[in-house]
């Protein structure tokens, strides 16, 4: 066991060794192919940030009936506060809504009407999973059992309207996405191939002597996984130092997730064993 | 130990071989004789089992091509040593490598895998060039370290595909009496030859072959 692995892993290393121009032409590939795919991850990640930020800035207001006293409203909250998704909960006061209008209209508005004719309300954040239509739509009929609410203010067009885009483009970026990487794995099949068909006698010798399938793939899977791994550390520390100079020529223009990095090699590492036991397949036919 | 029976095993472009029969016992040292695309690197490879019959069929010591599973060539080959005319051996890798490999594939000791590798390189007299590299060797010593791989996983029969045919007389006859020894210790060899002379003279049995069917 320990023997067939140290062999598989010294051939494989060895075979590097040996091809070491279209190793690297098959590393370049991988790097290359890598990278496309993780521009693309990188602008589903900040779309996808945008939206949630804009998500996360939509608010509820409740406006709560003007009959109410200070022991109901607060008793109101309480019920709100009970209500799965709800984040924050603020009590805007009338004397807070009036300041308000007159901070905005600079006006006071006591002095065009008699009394205060704003209501009350609750401002209300929703949890990030409660941010989507059906969710409000659930929260919304909760608060319509409750007695005591007005009115419910919410950009129901708006939260519409980003989740159908966010949809499409989500769509659309995982065909794109599906397609990058059926193309890389095709693309580093290939040129494992033609490592593969250089090394037609070793494989041909390798048989005649009785060497298994298994015996035979494993080197020249060692020899992709290496190659799918540089290609993904080479791609990974690229973007890493493209990041840095980002962040200091142009902060906060693009923010990155630093699981890429992990997510690149890893990517790296499935690309350069699919491309080689895909290669594969073929030349080992008994 | 081998026997075809009514082998047929055709290509595509109609060529192949239409009716083989042969048999060769333990210890055996025979011929199959035939000229240029008769058919003889195509028995040898049914034996192999790098071809499949598509009727009658191949027996080679306890396998049979009628209740075959793929999965077990390796392990039919093991028992089998194979020599081409073009030697076959790994032009990176040196003398001793070359011989060497084809005990790794089965799993053997390191150490088991050396004492074995310098033995048989004794036997064919390449003990002193283990560390050289193919191509520092003549014809006829490349297709004695080729027998020595073939050898090396002690088979029960040796197939020989023309495996004098790229060298000159001298190192032919060297060959064949390389051959000669190893069949006196008890291993069998099916030599396929297009060459009448390296026949004539010699009481071995003779399989003759053309276009595809023995006689």
């Amino acid at each position: 066991m320990i023997r067939g692995f140290l062999y598989t892993i010294v051939e494989g290393l060895r075979g590097l060794k040996r091809a070491k121009f279209s190793a690297s032409v098959s590393i370049f590939t991988i790097f290359l192919t890598l990278i496309l795919i993780a521009v693309l991850l990188i602008f589903i990640f900040n779309v996808h940030r945008i939206v949630s930020e804009i998500q996360s800035r939509m608010e509820l207001e409740i406006f709560i009936d003007n009959s109410f006293i200070q022991a109901q409203i607060d008793s109101l909250q309480q019920w709100i506060n009970k209500i799965e998704g709800i984040e924050t909960i603020r009590y805007v006061s009338k004397e807070e809504a009036a300041e308000f209008i007159k901070q905005q209209f600079g006006h006071e508005v006591f002095e065009i009407l008699d009394d205060n004719p704003l209501p009350a309300s609750f401002q209300i954040t929703l949890l990030p999973s409660f941010r989507s239509t059906l969710a409000v739509e659930k929260i919304l009929n909760e608060l319509l059992k409750l007695d005591g609410i007005d009115d419910i203010l919410y950009r129901h067009d708006l939260l519409v309207l980003l989740e159908k885009y966010m949809h499409i483009f989500l769509i659309v970026m995982l065909l794109v996405g599906t397609l990058l990487a059926l193309g890389s794995i095709v693309l580093i099949s290939n040129t494992i191939k033609l490592v593969i068909l250089s090394r037609r006698t070793i494989i041909e010798i390798m048989k005649l002597v009785g060497a298994t399938r298994g015996f035979i793939r494993r080197p020249f899977v060692v020899e992709g996984i290496v190659q799918g791994v540089t290609g993904g550390v080479l791609a990974s520390l690229f973007f890493y130092f493209l990041f840095k100079v980002i962040k200091l020529e142009l902060p906060g223009l693009i923010l990155i997730d630093e699981r890429i990095y992990l997510i690149l090699i890893l990517m790296g590492f499935m690309f350069g064993l699919l491309g080689s036991v895909f290669a594969l397949r073929k030349f080992l036919k008994y | 130990m081998i026997q075809l029976s009514n082998v047929v095993a055709k290509y595509t472009a109609g060529e192949g071989l239409h009716l083989v029969n042969l048999m060769v016992g333990p210890g055996e040292f025979a011929y199959l004789v035939g000229p240029s695309g008769a058919g003889k690197s195509s028995v040898l490879k049914t034996i192999y089992m790098d071809i499949l019959p598509q009727s009658g069929f191949v027996k080679v010591a306890n396998y049979s091509s009628l209740n075959f599973k793929k999965r077990q060539i390796p392990h039919l080959r093991r028992r089998l040593g194979v020599i081409f005319q073009d030697f076959k051996l790994l032009t990176d890798r040196t003398v001793f490598e070359n011989v060497a490999f084809a005990q790794q594939v089965t799993n053997a000791r390191r150490k088991d895998i050396k004492k074995k590798v310098l033995r048989v390189l004794a036997d064919v007299g390449l003990s002193h060039k283990r560390n050289k590299m193919p191509h520092q060797l003549s014809g006829g010593e490349q297709q004695r370290v080729a027998i020595a791989r073939a050898l090396v996983n002690e088979p029960i029969l040796l197939l020989a595909d023309e495996a004098t045919g790229n060298l000159d007389p001298e190192s032919e006859e060297e060959i064949i009496q390389l051959l000669e020894k190893i069949n006196s210790r008890g291993t069998a060899i099916l030599m396929a030859t297009h060459e009448d002379k390296l026949v004539r003279g010699n009481n071995r049995k003779i399989i003759k072959i053309k276009e595809g069917r023995t006689y």
